[in-house]
């Protein structure tokens, strides 16, 4: 009997161990889920002097200086721009993507060369916050944007308005029109099919299709790029042009080049657009920073850009050349990114990337060319999608919603003004084919 | 010698310019997502060594789309419709060049001592042995004309006779029906003729979805349909016929196709899983109907800027040699000028396939993606849209007067043979290189060539025709340090496999084009002022014929609506080539016998530039004295 009795308390001492431990761990899962996904909810970010509402201009910038990246800080020393600070609010992404972050916690790890990964099929892969100590977390970082929520499951930047300018004169050179289109294949969390689209015979994980609207001489340019889920495989591109009537498959060369003469490369899209395996990734810290998240109905906007019968409008641009967008910035905690391409002959040496931690959108990018010297930086304006189009709220998508890339060395810039539509009807997966740029170019 | 359909003219004028002018208020006015109308005025203006201004060419282009959604079980319904219309004033401001006053009075060799002694008579000057020979000058007078070739060689102991070179309104000689018979208003303005080119496209698109998810998507209409993968060279993209008298081989095929009335349908499976283990990225099966009557290349009338191979006055000089007679230089014993008489020599007649359900063109294409490799399968059956030169006509024996077929005479009616064409492409992006490959051949059966061997002076063969390609984007810091030129090289190969050739007593005889041959250019394009001026040199070298073409130019942006191109085009290498040019093929045995005992229609091979040098020397080497310089400004609205 007594050995039966011990029996039985051994039992239950281990099992409630057990049970301890297992709620423990469960805890510390979801202490990381909301520390991940909703960074505000404890803790408001501040910063000595910064208040919502107040305006940092040449005056006061000196101030903000370790709120502020060291590229934008320089244009607003200079008397190019200002930034007016709003409220931090928190830019919740969608529940199902955080209860497929939730579902494979702890199942994520990285291969052994720098692009592989193991375990992931949806949510954020690395949840955790990132440990300078360990030499693999800005690669951890870049797989978090990459199979970030982003747009989503698909959504379409429809239309699209991309100005080309002089940052001297503030002379429009270009005005180019365009319809984005993007599609996930994996990773699916709301829009059925979920997880996957199937077929996918290329074990695609994204696809991004461009359509040229205006201006004559580039109408009907289509870009289509599909990107293998094995992040080692390159992008496989091809390029319908307008006044050849013919799809041309890209070399990868051409995606690190100005598209259509753009300040951007393709490579640039989003923020970052290309292979993770192409970068060395370096996790630099984390900080509170000023970033362009903002309300797009509470912006004072663009009148003359576009207009259509829900009277949408876009994002203004003002400041030096208008090269900068009229929004307002939120202190938001931030990772800073190195990422230095592998290749030697790429246009650049690196670029540094301030990740937004709630998102994982890259809002500020700096990027340096061969020699080191500072070449361009890109802002991308985040909306929230509560206080965008109707079809959008609740959508849990960070918005893209105005872009500004600047070459500091000609003195160019290439401003975007987008109209971002969370809706699957708008690029369905038909759209995504080889063959859709042939039947669609005319 | 022009067919035309009475008053037609006017109602296509009149249509376009109420097309235009209903169109043009809205540009501005429309707006709707769902309408599109755009257009550009254009002038190219350029100016070729030696002649002067060659092109002063006004175009007014304009086109819509109207989206329509879904109608019924069709969805995506919309109509696409471009005009164009141009304007070319090389015709009347250098019209002793190009229109009504061009040309004037030759003279033709004779490199015989007797029975005249001068290196030359005029037109007309040539002997006549029998009462058969010769001709009325007044029904063809020395007037209005050039000696053939002569803007590319001298005559040179060669065949040469006179071509004339005014509008077919001006002057109706050699103008062959239904064929090359443009008058002064069809050069000026090209569009307005009795096809209605100036409706550029008219199509309507619709898809039909299926529950599986696949989508059959059809264009109907008077389009362009787009084979291949290759610039400048057409081996699969063959579909729609071309208008090469408007910069020779130059311009972008875009603007020298000539749409025809078509039906596509596009069956699109996308991703497909076809058996267990093989699934595409992307299949698509295309069938395309070219109901359109058939209509051959616009090779380019004799008398116009561009006529490529020179075949145009070719043609031209052999039907007034048909219809008229003529002076022929270096002929009779291979050196005295001689004045042949109407319905002996020449081209008698086109023959251009009628509509017939039996003359239409049927083609299937089944495209993909499979991995990393684009790839299409194709099959054409088709007209030959070059012409085909079939002697064994009914001519009249200039020594004996009786009408027959003889062997190997210089008397020819063109046709336009069926020809069947199977093949394919592939596209592949190579890592290791950074370079993206592109393969397109195609084997064709039906082609005809000219063959001085044969009794009836042409023969079929097989062809297989490619293009390897590599376009690869390469950073010179010390021109741009910001932006790679693109490097796109191209090697066309095309092998006649039926190939005939003979070395004869005086030459070799056969076929004249070349058994096989390869013609490489490279295009390389750079960008400065974000993409708003670009410059760029393309190259072509035709290898058998040693003859290079170098184009450079650069197009400047100026804003979204205004843009500047100034180029130039040279050319270099041999020029003009020798080939057996028949006039020792015997045809009226024993009259025309080379040597004694020479059997009839058997060619002995003495050669001169004309008449089919030009097959060795390609369109490179015949354009070899056109070198320009061009300036083309386009306003886009």
């Amino acid at each position: 009997m007594t050995t039966t009795t011990n029996k039985s308390v051994s039992r239950w001492l281990i099992a409630g161990c057990t049970a301890g431990l297992m709620s423990t761990a469960l805890m510390a899962d979801e202490a990381v889920v909301t520390n991940s996904f909703y960074p505000y909810n404890t803790e408001t970010p501040s910063f000595d002097g910064l208040k919502a509402g107040m305006v940092i201009d040449q005056s006061n910038v000196a101030q903000f200086k370790d709120a502020i990246d060291p590229a934008f800080y320089g244009f607003i020393e200079q008397g190019m721009t200002t930034i007016t600070v709003g409220e931090t609010t928190s830019f919740d992404l969608h529940p199902n993507y955080v209860e497929a972050t939730r579902a494979s916690l702890g199942q994520v790890a990285l291969g052994d060369e720098v692009g592989e990964i193991e375990g992931w099929s949806a949510g954020r892969p690395f949840p955790e916050e990132p440990d300078a100590n360990d030499p693999r977390a800005g690669e951890k970082l870049a797989w978090n944007y990459k199979y970030g929520y982003n747009w989503g499951d698909s959504a379409a930047i429809y239309p699209f308005y991309w100005k080309y300018r002089d940052m001297d004169s503030g002379k429009v050179e270009r005005t180019i029109k365009f319809n984005f289109h993007f599609l996930n294949y994996k990773g699916r969390v709301i829009q059925e099919p979920t997880p996957e689209i199937t077929p996918n015979p290329s074990d695609l994980f994204r696809a991004i299709y461009v359509q040229v609207l205006d201006p004559a001489d580039v109408r009907n340019t289509q870009l289509l790029i599909h990107r293998a889920a094995d992040d080692l495989k390159r992008d496989n591109s091809w390029l319908y042009l307008g006044f050849q009537r013919r799809v041309r498959r890209l070399a990868t060369g051409q995606v690190t080049d100005a598209f259509l003469g753009s300040d951007l490369m393709i490579e640039d899209f989003e923020g970052y657009n290309g292979r993770i395996s192409d970068m060395d990734w370096t996790y630099k810290g984390t900080r509170y920073m000023l970033m362009p998240f903002y309300n797009h109905n509470d912006l004072t906007l663009d009148t003359d850009t576009h207009s259509d019968s829900d009277g949408y409008q876009v994002v203004a641009f003002g400041g030096q050349g208008g090269c900068f967008p009229e929004i307002t910035w939120q202190l938001r905690k931030v990772y800073e990114v190195e990422a230095k391409p592998v290749d030697e002959s790429h246009p650049l040496s690196k670029r540094v990337h301030y990740m937004d931690a709630q998102t994982f959108t890259i809002p500020r990018t700096v990027s340096y060319d061969r020699k080191g010297s500072l070449w361009k930086t890109f802002t991308i304006g985040q909306a929230h999608p509560d206080h965008h189009l109707p079809k959008n709220k609740g959508s849990g998508v960070s918005i893209d919603d105005s872009f500004s890339m600047i070459d500091v060395q000609a003195s160019h810039c290439t401003t975007g003004q987008f109209k971002g539509q969370v809706d699957p009807e708008l690029s369905p997966p038909q759209m995504f084919n080889v063959q859709h740029l042939r039947a669609t170019g005319s | 010698m022009q067919t035309t359909i009475k008053g037609l003219r006017f109602w296509c004028c009149t249509l376009a310019g109420s097309a235009s002018l209903a169109l043009v208020p809205m540009t501005t006015a429309v707006a709707a997502e769902d309408t599109r109308v755009n257009g550009f005025y254009e002038n190219a203006t350029y100016g070729r060594e030696g002649v002067g201004l060659s092109k002063f060419r006004n175009t007014l282009q304009l086109e819509g789309e109207k989206r329509i959604g879904d109608v019924g079980i069709f969805s995506n319904v919309s109509i696409n419709g471009t005009l164009r219309g141009t304007y070319d004033g090389v015709y009347d401001l250098n019209k002793d060049e190009y229109g009504r006053t061009a040309g004037g009075s030759i003279l033709l060799e004779d490199t015989a001592t007797a029975p005249n002694p001068a290196d030359y008579v005029p037109h007309g000057g040539g002997i006549a042995p029998t009462p058969s020979f010769g001709f009325d000058i007044n029904q063809n007078p020395n007037d209005g004309m050039i000696v053939l070739g002569e803007n590319l060689h001298a005559q040179d102991g060669g065949v040469g006779f006179g071509v004339p070179v005014r509008p077919c309104d001006v002057d109706s000689r050699g103008c062959i029906d239904d064929y090359l018979d443009k008058d002064l208003n069809e050069l000026r303005f090209q569009e307005f003729n009795d096809r209605a080119d100036f409706i550029r496209e008219l199509y309507v698109d619709f898809d039909l979805n299926f529950d599986s998810g696949n989508v059959l998507s059809t264009r109907l209409g008077k389009q362009q349909v787009i084979w291949g993968r290759t610039d400048l060279f057409r081996v699969l993209d063959v579909i729609n016929p071309v208008d090469f008298s408007r910069n020779n081989i130059y311009d972008e095929l875009e603007d020298i196709r000539i749409p025809m009335w078509i039906l596509r349908s596009d069956y699109r499976m996308g991703p497909t899983e076809v058996f267990d283990g093989l699934a595409f990225d992307d299949l698509n099966f295309q069938v395309v109907w070219n109901f359109d009557q058939f209509r051959p290349h616009d090779i380019g009338q004799c008398g116009q800027p561009n006529v490529i191979l020179d075949a145009g006055c070719f043609f031209r000089g052999m039907n007034n040699l048909w219809e008229n007679g003529g002076t022929v230089a270096n002929f009779a014993d291979g050196s005295i000028a001689t004045d042949f008489g109407p319905g002996q020599i020449g081209i008698r007649k086109a023959h251009m396939p009628g509509w017939s359900l039996s003359n239409t063109q049927l083609g299937l294409k089944l495209e993909g993606v499979y991995g990393d490799l684009g790839f299409s399968l194709n099959a054409l059956t088709y007209r030959s849209q070059l012409p085909s030169l079939r002697g064994g006509i009914p001519a009249q024996n200039a020594f004996t007067g009786d009408t027959g077929v003889w062997p190997a005479l210089i008397a020819f009616d063109i046709h336009f043979p069926r020809v069947n064409l199977v093949g394919g492409s592939l596209d592949y992006y190579a890592q290791g290189v950074d370079t993206v490959f592109r393969v397109e051949t195609a084997y064709t059966s039906g082609e005809e060539f000219a063959n001085t061997l044969r009794e009836k002076l042409y023969s079929e063969s097989d062809v297989v025709r490619y293009v390897v390609g590599a376009d690869k984007n390469i950073f010179i810091p010390a021109l741009n340090e910001s932006q790679a030129f693109l490097f796109s090289g191209q090697i066309f190969g095309q092998h006649i496999l039926d190939h005939e050739r003979e070395q004869r007593l005086l030459g070799e005889a056969g076929i004249p084009d070349w058994e096989q041959n390869w013609i490489a250019t490279l295009l390389i394009k750079g960008f400065y002022m974000n993409g708003r001026l670009s410059p760029q040199i393309i190259t072509a070298h035709d290898i058998r014929a040693q003859a290079t073409a170098v184009a450079p130019s650069v197009e400047w942006l100026v804003n979204d609506h205004f843009k500047l191109t100034a180029g130039a085009n040279f050319k270099v290498g041999d020029g003009a080539r020798k080939f057996d040019d028949c006039r020792t093929c015997n045809p009226w045995d024993p009259f025309t016998a080379a040597y004694p005992g020479q059997p009839a229609g058997e060619t002995a091979g003495l050669s001169g530039y004309e008449p089919l040098g030009r097959f060795q020397s390609g369109p490179i080497g015949m354009a070899q004295k056109e070198d320009e310089i061009q300036l083309t400004a386009r306003y886009s609205f």
